[in-house]
């Protein structure tokens, strides 16, 4: 094993201010290295010193040795010679890194022309192997509009390599997938190591850490807490914030007991058919909500999700068929919790008067606010201040309280958590399961991720693949049925979490 | 190579000087303009033929026209015609033109279709000749002024209002309150008059300034307020024969508009970052 890149003591200051700790990391052929974290760990600050990418008014301290020579990353400049000859970077959400009305070819030909130096005919030839070793062969002469979001990731790594780098560097590449997409750019980043190439992940995603392997860093706030190879660092975690991590992973939550639906529906849906831009997304679709039920709905992201619950909400309009809501329930105990926390609430306003404008609205009991608070493990002085201040967890644990106070009987919740970190995933999740519970409120809740419905659901609803099946939407799946009910599968991470929360 | 974004918000410079120098002309213009009548009492009419172009004095620290007329309390009654066109012309069509906007925007479908196509007509005429168009209309002159002024310039509220609150109303907050079961006004106060008033104010100075341009300008090719109703652009083109003999007679309407505007200006562009 050859190691490309030697990152000896990399660290990252603002002002006076030290936001990532001195780190040194190796990055060899054939070992990917995984810098895990959640935000604000500076996870991606100190991929961007060993790059050299450090936004203004940061600097960067430490050195990079890398093809023979010695760089202080101080004087980030020098750097700049390396990237698209030896280190590369997966973009973000690839598909906005590439040129929008440039065929495929020519944004991969044109990093062997530009940074290579070869002529027209030879970078055009190296551009036609590289799209074929990724299976784009045919879509050479496509645009980016016109492919898959996978095949625009490859693309995207096939300029991103042309100008012959080997080392990778791939910062938070699944964010925002769904599962099969992200299955895709695991299989991607490791065709890399496998051919010999070194890969710095940066994520969040525990699954893409395991899958992985190599060397695993864990980062928290600007601190590396835990470093060892992956497995054995996810299997036998030894720090405390480890801990919680992996027991935060919906993977490894515990499964529950489905619970017969009881009482009458407060929410019936009838033979539902939803277009959206002249696509139909489900048809036919029948559904009842009843107290203390939840439901999960799961799909591939544009399969309708969203889509489904403000139908039922009465947020827009079906194509045919019928939302029926449970006799004399009042119109405002049907609610929603959004999945971009701060958009939910008024941008200038403090939060405690976005409170009492609701209890005056109403008519409520003050007094509900301080026990709801409490109960939802809530500061008191976040009251003063502006959505903007306030963390996404803590922010979304408010929307909850906001909606709680006017005891809704049905709560529509789009992907809760998915802009939330794992651990802050699993306490709201955790409140949103008990809440129904407690109050009978019917949760539908909608995720990308299975795992997490089914740990939380009591029926999961897949809708997706509109050409493949008749309705558009597989209904009616026991959870514990489908995935194989794994009663104590990791014992002791999930009902820790569940057990902070109540014990709280 | 793409940058990486990250939360590290960078300072962006803004221009508080600017807000504060305008500010303060506008109050030295305004001051001007209601203070002169108490403190250099005098009739803006009356002519008098012992002080043709008549160097200042006591009286009037700002000299004398060509009819002998007080330059002092002509400036000031100018300022103030001036000024309050102004001023009422911003109001109302900011009132038209948020009003509008908000129901376009929020309305969507052939509402939205029909007030954009009436602003997109009203955009199609120049300014100037709307206001020229009204004035052959309205009898009296300073309500043609507000009237025509409006017209000209609700669009910029318009289109302005419109925008912002499409993009709100896509958001989720809006969705949220009206789930939670607040009604238009609650959105309105809490929601979309926050994000409108900065930008509101900004534009209401830019407006103004336009207002105030238009005025003089028709009156400095006569077709604006009648003489001998004191006006700045009437009165620049008064005293523009005389210039030989009184420069200093002719340089205060010009002085006077330049400072109006250039306050106004200030006001409106330190806003910007």
């Amino acid at each position: 094993m050859s190691d490309l890149l030697k990152a000896t003591a990399v660290s990252v200051r603002a002002g006076l201010s030290q936001l990532v700790e001195p780190v040194s990391l190796t990055l060899a052929a054939g070992r990917p290295v995984t810098i895990l974290g959640e935000t604000g760990s500076g996870k991606s600050l100190l991929a961007q010193a060993i790059i050299g990418t450090l936004p203004a008014g940061l600097r960067a301290g430490g050195q990079v040795d890398v093809e023979g020579c010695s760089l202080d990353l101080a004087h980030p400049r020098a750097l700049r010679d390396l990237w698209g000859r030896v280190i590369a970077v997966l973009p973000q959400e690839p598909w906005l890194s590439l040129d929008p009305l440039m065929r495929a070819r020519a944004q991969v030909a044109e990093g062997h022309a530009l940074v290579r130096g070869l002529n027209r005919a030879e970078a055009g030839q190296a551009a036609d192997r590289d799209l074929a070793g990724l299976g784009l062969a045919e879509a050479s002469a496509s645009r980016p509009d016109q492919l898959s979001g996978g095949m625009a990731q490859r693309l995207a790594l096939a300029a991103a390599r042309a100008g012959g780098a080997r080392i990778v560097v791939a910062d938070e590449p699944t964010k925002g997938l769904d599962i099969a997409r992200r299955d895709d750019v695991i299989a991607l980043l490791m065709r890399e190591v496998v051919q010999g190439g070194a890969l710095l992940t940066i994520t969040h995603d525990l699954t893409l850490a395991r899958r992985m392997g190599g060397e695993l860093i864990v980062m928290l706030k600007g601190r590396v807490i835990e470093r060892g190879p992956a497995d054995q660092v996810l299997s036998q975690p030894r720090h405390d914030y480890t801990r919680r991590l992996v027991a935060a992973d919906p993977a490894s939550w515990p499964r529950r007991v489905p619970r017969q639906p009881v009482g009458k529906p407060v929410l019936r849906a009838e033979g539902l058919s939803v277009r959206r831009g002249g696509r139909r997304l489900f048809r036919d679709l029948g559904l009842d909500l009843h107290p203390g039920q939840i439901i999960g709905i799961e799909g591939p992201s544009g399969c309708g999700k969203s889509t489904l619950g403000d139908v039922l909400l009465g947020l827009c309009r079906p194509e045919q068929g019928k939302v029926i809501r449970g006799e004399g329930i009042a119109a405002r105990r049907f609610q929603k919790l959004y999945q971009d926390p701060p958009s939910a609430f008024p941008r200038h306003l403090p939060l405690g008067r976005a409170l009492e404008d609701l209890v005056r609205l109403h008519g409520l009991d003050r007094g509900r606010i301080g026990g709801l608070m409490a109960r939802l493990r809530l500061d008191p002085v976040l009251l003063g201040r502006r959505p903007d201040a306030v963390s996404g967890g803590e922010l979304q644990r408010l929307a909850l309280l906001r909606l709680l106070l006017l005891d809704p009987v049905f709560l529509f919740a789009d992907e809760p958590t998915s802009r939330l970190d794992l651990i802050t995933q699993a306490e709201v999740t955790e409140l949103l399961v008990e809440t129904a519970r407690e109050t009978g409120m019917a949760l539908l809740i909608v995720s990308h991720d299975p795992d997490l419905l089914a740990g939380a659901a009591d029926r999961v609803i897949r809708l997706g693949d509109h050409e493949g099946s008749p309705t558009g939407a597989d209904l009616v799946r026991d959870p514990a049925a489908q995935t194989g009910y794994r009663p104590a599968d990791k014992p002791g991470f999930g009902t820790r979490v569940a057990a902070e929360v109540s014990g709280a | 190579m793409s940058v990486i974004p990250t939360d590290i918000p960078l300072q962006a410079s803004a221009r508080p000087w600017s807000r504060l120098a305008g500010a303060a002309l506008l109050a030295l213009v305004l001051g001007f303009a209601l203070l002169a009548p108490l403190v250099f009492p005098a009739d803006p009419l009356r002519q008098s033929l012992r002080h043709i172009l008549a160097a200042p004095d006591a009286a009037s620290p700002l000299g004398y026209d060509h009819l002998g007329r007080s330059l002092t309390a002509r400036l000031a009654a100018a300022l103030r015609l001036s000024l309050a066109i102004a001023a009422a012309a911003v109001a109302s069509a900011a009132l038209l033109g948020v009003a509008a906007g908000v129901l376009a925007a929020w309305r969507g479908g052939w509402v939205d279709r029909a007030v954009s196509l009436i602003a997109d007509a009203f955009l199609a005429l120049p300014g100037l000749l709307l206001v020229l168009i009204v004035s052959a209309i309205v009898p009296v002159t300073p309500m043609a002024f507000w009237i025509g002024l409006t017209l000209v310039l609700w669009i910029e509220y318009f289109r302005l209002t419109r925008a912002t609150v499409s993009r709100l109303m896509a958001a989720p907050a809006i969705e949220a309150s009206r789930l939670l079961g607040f009604g238009p006004l609650y959105v309105f106060r809490r929601h979309l008059w926050p994000e409108l008033a900065p930008v509101l104010l900004t534009l209401g100075a830019f407006g103004a300034a336009t207002a105030i341009m238009m005025i003089a300008a028709l009156g400095f090719v006569s077709v604006g307020m009648r003489p001998p109703t004191p006006e700045l652009g009437l009165m620049m083109v008064e005293l523009l024969p005389y210039y030989r003999e009184a420069p200093m007679a002719l340089l205060v309407p010009v002085l006077a508009t330049f400072l109006t505007l250039l306050g106004l200006n200030l006001v409106a562009g330190g806003r910007r970052t």
